[in-house]
């Protein structure tokens, strides 16, 4: 059996060189019988390679029919395109055409077309595909907490907001030094402050509050690394919260400079109005005038300060001195003094 | 812009040879360089109009000026964006990447190559002529994916489609 093996091998090493004529036969036995190989230059690599001579070049296998030919339009489109890829034209049974035409010529094919090739396409996800990949991530979601319905509870349950950046790029490298930046949010409403706890606070924070949102900002870089600045962020947190409790013994020496926003009571400007008040002395009608007062003398404190043009006019001041000067505020105010001095 | 410039062998010096090369040449055979006016015009990935013989592709007829109006982008990276960092490695790379693939592919590029990356991976597409026999395009493409992944550390995807003939555009 063996040697009928080796028969018809060697046979059908002749059929397939007919091409090779002598030659190639020749350097067949020579290379089996080890003899001079003087003749092998002529022959390299097998019989693919053609040889001098006579020869035919085996003949050159035609190029199937593009895969569009045997698609079934009910096919399953996530087959032929399960992740990004090129365009290939083979692939997809469209007759796309892409490119400026030639005068009076009309866009060119797609095959060999390498414009198609440039573009990023989205054959790839089509719905049916986009609801298999959602099919398949189900397994590995949990459900949303079930306490967590709105706004108001996320503000109650989770008063700390974090937020990070991650960044990914075309390179080898996956670090990116911006990705060490952290942001941290909470309102200051969710903090257990007391009066001066506040005050204090508010004079700790300074930039870092916004006063119509009630949000405290703290944005921390200064570490090298994400897992860092978040803790750093978080012991500014508490630092500062434990600072606003406490009471240092410099604090009773608070002068009215140091306030923090501008208090009408007590202050120069009440003091101004009282005595130019009780200067004018012209009782009105219809307040509640204690007996003892007489017809010249000056109401009390508590009745001048409870008459509305003092109310406006201490409104107009506070706003201000402590939002600054502006058109409107400034007219206000000489609204306010015209009204109390009954110009 | 092109500055027609001979340098002749001239038995005469020009003082203009004189002032540029700064040297003094009494005898023969000194050589002098001679400059004409400046003609100011791109030659920049252009193949002139010529009998109508040559059978271009649509990338070798379209100018670099039409880049973004009729013609895409070669190579398409986010680094280029503003702010990112790494524009120059990347440049860098593709440089290294077409001369690579027109060695090791010789002969078998029908159109530039185009190279694409998503996130990591770096995606080389090249259209081919048929001038090898399918064994030895597989064998070649493992071969590059492989090297160049080692080069660059990054998965390298080679997406080659072959065509039989170039794709000619217009005939200049």
């Amino acid at each position: 059996m063996a040697a009928h093996t080796t028969k018809i091998c060697l046979s059908l090493g002749r059929i397939n060189g007919p091409g090779f004529g002598q030659y190639a036969s020749l350097n067949r036995a020579t290379y089996a019988t080890a003899l001079s190989t003087s003749n092998f230059t002529g022959n390299k690599g097998g019989p693919d390679r053609g040889g001098r001579g006579a020869f035919v070049r085996r003949p050159r296998r035609e190029p199937g029919e593009p895969r569009t030919e045997k698609m079934d339009s009910q096919q399953d489109w996530s087959a032929v395109y399960p992740s990004a890829a090129s365009f290939r034209p083979g692939s997809v049974p469209l007759p796309v055409r892409m490119g400026y035409p030639v005068k009076g010529g009309v866009p060119s094919e797609k095959r060999g077309n390498l414009e198609l090739i440039k573009i990023p396409n989205f054959l790839h996800l089509t719905p049916a595909a986009i609801k298999k990949h959602c099919e398949a991530l189900k397994p590995f979601c949990t459900e949303w907490p079930a306490g967590l319905d709105s706004d108001g509870d996320l503000d109650k349950h989770l008063p700390i907001q974090i937020e990070t950046t991650d960044y990914v790029s075309a390179g080898p490298s996956v670090r990116n030094p911006a990705a060490r930046v952290v942001t941290l949010r909470v309102r200051l409403s969710s903090l257990n402050l007391d009066e001066h706890a506040r005050e204090k606070m508010l004079k700790l924070l300074g930039d870092r509050y916004c006063k119509d949102t009630d949000i405290l900002t703290i944005t921390t870089d200064s570490c090298p690394l994400k897992q860092q600045n978040t803790d750093y962020a978080m012991y500014l947190l508490t630092v500062l919260y434990h600072e606003a409790w406490k009471t240092e013994a410099w604090e009773s020496e608070m002068t009215r400079a140091d306030r923090r926003e501008y208090i009408w009571e007590d202050s120069a400007s009440q003091q101004n109005v009282l005595d130019t008040l009780a200067r004018m002395a012209t009782p009105v009608p219809g307040e509640g005038v204690g007996e003892g007062v007489g017809e010249g003398e000056a109401p009390p404190r508590e009745v001048l300060l409870a008459r509305p043009e003092v109310q406006q006019y201490r409104d107009s001041v506070t706003r201000l001195k402590n939002e600054g000067e502006s058109e409107g505020a400034t007219l206000r105010y000489r609204e306010a003094v015209k009204k109390l001095l009954s110009l | 812009m092109i500055d027609r410039c001979g340098v002749s062998p001239s038995p005469f010096l020009s003082q203009r040879s004189l002032v540029k090369s700064g040297t003094v040449w009494n005898n023969l055979g000194a050589r002098g360089l001679h400059v004409t006016a400046v003609q100011c015009k791109n030659h920049a990935a252009r193949i002139r109009v010529g009998k109508g013989d040559r059978g271009v592709t649509y990338e070798q007829a379209l100018h670099p000026h039409h880049i973004g109006h009729r013609k895409g982008w070669l190579s398409q990276h986010p680094c280029n964006l503003k702010g990112e960092e790494g524009a120059a490695d990347r440049a860098l790379e593709d440089v290294f990447i077409r001369r690579f693939m027109f060695g090791t592919f010789h002969g078998c590029l029908a159109n530039e190559v185009v190279i694409k990356r998503r996130g990591n991976l770096l995606i080389v597409c090249a259209l081919m002529l048929q001038k090898l026999p399918p064994q030895k395009f597989y064998f070649l493409t493992g071969y590059t994916e492989s090297l160049l992944s080692h080069f660059y550390k990054c998965p390298v995807k080679l997406e080659i489609q072959t065509l039989q003939k170039q794709a000619v555009y217009k005939y200049l």
